[in-house]
């Protein structure tokens, strides 16, 4: 037994002890927490430095561009423009700022450097001084105000932790809200959406749907229908909410061990996308099986016009990729896509996403030139496969192309690309390396 | 005394029918055709052996593309097969008959993430040296890393592994979308790294070891699927401070999460 005393004396020890112990770890702690913070706060310090010296430089880039008539003489500053716009929205990408400025400057500055680039191509530079003179007006007043919004940080006067307590304050110091807005309308104003980019935006949101609504019941008969196998449980309807561009019905499921969703169109009753999970067993059925499978069940459920582009195996199941084939030229629509996702314990369809498909892509009639492969490419580089596909280009165009398989011999090793040749302009839309 | 030889005789004969018939008697393929898309051990063991009598020169990493077809097509040729880049059994037994496959040494080589090669004629401890520690788990459309899916399992699984299936798909669309969206960076890292983007940033969470479901979730996202119907944002009802995130137009809601634009 413990004697009163000396008990008490154990009990103060250990307290005493404890409380140094806890001491020393808060002080160690804190110093760290106080030697990450000054590295952070150096970091974004730096970050931001850079971005301000850059918005400078963009300026005069862009200025630059405006002191010649010929176009020969401002490519390189076109060329610094698209460079450096890139390097600031990096910057700013990688900056704890106001989030809709942050977007809102992001969107400006890859509009920017993308009409300097794309105008060289374009050579139109009656059009390229109009804008860019006043882009060059707007890029000097956002400059100044972006040194104004981040002289705290950059001088020092300012730590991370009160620049942050800032940015969320209702009353802060600096009218980001004013910036998000200014920033905005330079955006439509100097790059406004080009017709492409809102066809684009519109096949996006399924603008141009025209089909008669369908009603709930109806959205459930078209699932049993597709999916007989997994509707037969219990199911849960719901509708999208009012902010969606498109309204659709959210149907949840469960049978037996396959829980999953599917969305489907209230405008024509079109699958959007459906995915089930459940638990797999170790046997495989042959890839051939299953991909009789994946088209019977397109042809079936009223996507015959699609054909196998790829398929691509992986622990439980494959992901199939197919796209629809215009009639005319017979070609690939690679914007118009289906992907299945099987398993391959059973063949069943585990997953397909029609999104893209839904609102078919309207293509265009094209000029089909001649193009001699064997000019085209080096002696090393054999073509494989010829197709005609239409792709989109980076100007959002859709464009009837060749669609090339080549590969290349390079001292025993054999490479394969895929390459998409313009079949009016022979401008190359892409090269990719295939694995 | 005849009856019971004759039945024995024909028996035997059946047998040895069956035995020639089977899929395939020797090594250790699968019975399945291997063709372009495949992935795992089957496509192991044909690299393996296309390598080792010097027709591929590629990674042995079980995906079958473009390289492990060539080569193949190249063996069929060499060895008066039918050419068409698929191994069947014809092509399976006779590749067996002219090559050999240390399976260990190729296994446990793969598994360790070394680099490695499996060429006939020189001793496989020659053959090695060290990788990087990784080896290949999933095949990706061309576009997307491994690093892509790494960093974006993480950011679900510390994001939403509470979540549904369907949920945690939703979350890695979120920023396949924003990575295509000019308003947002343009890689998958710049995307989950933006400052007060992902609260699993901010808390540390994205530094979880994510679980199969996350990762099987990302692939999925990255195969083309997006539960969240082109949405930019999501956010949960309970926990959320930002006003600003009200704003946003809403399109549906998974789990605990609204996804909005």
């Amino acid at each position: 037994m413990n004697s009163g005393p000396a008990f008490m004396k154990k009990i103060i020890f250990v307290l005493v002890y404890s409380i140094a112990a806890l001491s020393i770890f808060t002080y160690g702690k804190t110093t760290e927490n106080k030697q990450l913070s000054y590295l952070l706060s150096g970091q974004y310090t730096d970050k931001m430095t850079e971005a301000t010296k850059k918005l400078e430089e963009l300026d005069t880039a862009v200025k630059k561009t405006l002191l010649f008539k010929e176009e020969e003489g401002s490519a390189r500053a076109r060329e610094d423009i698209w460079r450096l716009s890139s390097e600031i929205k990096n910057s700013v990408g990688s900056l704890p700022l106001d989030r809709g400025f942050s977007n809102s400057w992001m969107n400006y500055l890859g509009r920017l450097g993308n009409f300097a680039k794309e105008s060289e191509r374009t050579g139109n530079t009656e059009e390229y001084h109009k804008i860019m003179t006043e882009a060059s007006k707007n890029l000097r007043n956002m400059a100044d105000e972006w040194e104004v919004a981040t002289s705290g940080l950059i001088d020092g006067s300012m730590t991370i932790k009160g620049w942050k307590n800032q940015l969320e304050s209702v009353d802060s110091a600096h009218d980001w809200a004013g910036m998000t807005e200014t920033v905005k309308k330079n955006t439509e104003s100097d790059f406004p959406l080009t017709a492409s980019e809102a066809d684009s935006q519109k096949k996006k949101d399924l603008e141009k749907l025209t089909d008669k609504n369908i009603s709930s019941d109806e959205a459930i008969e078209r699932f049993k229908i597709l999916f007989p196998e997994v509707s037969t449980g219990s199911i849960v309807v719901e509708t999208s909410k009012p902010g969606s561009p498109y309204p659709f019905y959210h149907i949840r499921f469960a049978k037996d061990q396959s829980i999953g969703y599917i969305d489907i169109t209230e405008k024509g009753g079109h699958v959007l996308s459906f995915l089930a999970e459940r638990p797999f067993t170790e046997s495989s059925l042959d890839f051939s099986v299953i991909q009789k499978r994946a088209e019977d069940f397109l042809s079936n459920s009223g996507f015959g016009d699609t054909v196998y582009e790829e398929a691509r195996e992986n622990n439980t199941a494959w992901h199939f990729v197919y796209v629809r084939v215009e009639p005319e030229y017979n070609a690939k629509v690679f914007s118009d896509v289906i992907h299945l996702k099987i398993a391959k314990d059973t063949g069943n369809i585990l997953g397909m996403n029609a999104m893209e498909y839904i609102q078919k892509e309207e293509t265009k009639k094209q000029p089909i030139k001649r193009i001699n492969w064997k000019e085209f490419f080096h002696s090393n580089v054999e073509v494989i496969n010829e197709e005609l596909a239409y792709v989109e280009n980076d100007r959002l165009e859709q464009r009837l192309s060749h669609y090339l398989t080549v590969k290349m011999e390079n001292e025993g090793i054999t490479e394969t690309y895929k390459v998409v040749v313009d079949t009016e302009t022979g401008e190359i839309i892409e090269t990719e390396k295939q694995q | 005394m005849k009856k019971i030889i004759s039945h024995t005789l024909i028996a035997m004969l059946l047998l040895g029918c069956a035995y020639v018939m089977s899929p395939l008697p020797t090594g250790a393929f699968s019975s399945q055709q291997i063709q372009r898309g495949a992935f795992g051990d089957d496509v192991i063991e044909l690299q393996a052996r296309l390598q080792y009598i010097g027709f591929y020169n590629g990674t042995i990493d079980g995906q079958f593309g473009y390289g492990t077809y060539w080569a193949l097509r190249n063996f069929q040729e060499k060895y008066g097969l039918p050419v068409d880049g698929i191994a069947g059994n014809t092509t399976k037994k006779k590749l067996v008959d002219v090559s050999d496959y240390n399976e260990q040494f190729v296994k446990n080589n793969i598994n360790k993430g070394n680099k490695f090669t499996h060429y006939g004629g020189t001793p496989l401890e020659n053959q090695v040296s060290k990788g990087t520690g990784k080896k290949k788990e999933v095949q990706l459309p061309a576009k997307y890393s491994d690093q892509d899916l790494k960093l974006m399992a993480n950011a679900v699984y510390g994001e939403a592994r509470g979540e549904p299936y369907e949920g945690q798909v939703a979350v890695a669309a979120v920023i396949l979308n924003r990575v295509e969206h000019p308003d947002f960076p343009d890689t998958v890292g710049g995307v989950i790294f933006q400052p007060g983007a992902f609260t699993a940033v901010d808390d540390g969470q994205i530094w979880l070891t994510p679980n199969e479901r996350a990762k099987e979730a990302v692939l999925d996202a990255l195969n083309g699927w997006d539960p969240s119907e082109n949405a930019i944002y999501y956010f949960n009802p309970i926990t959320a401070t930002s006003k600003w995130i009200w704003s946003r137009p809403q399109i549906k809601k998974i789990g605990l999460h609204v996804f909005c634009i």
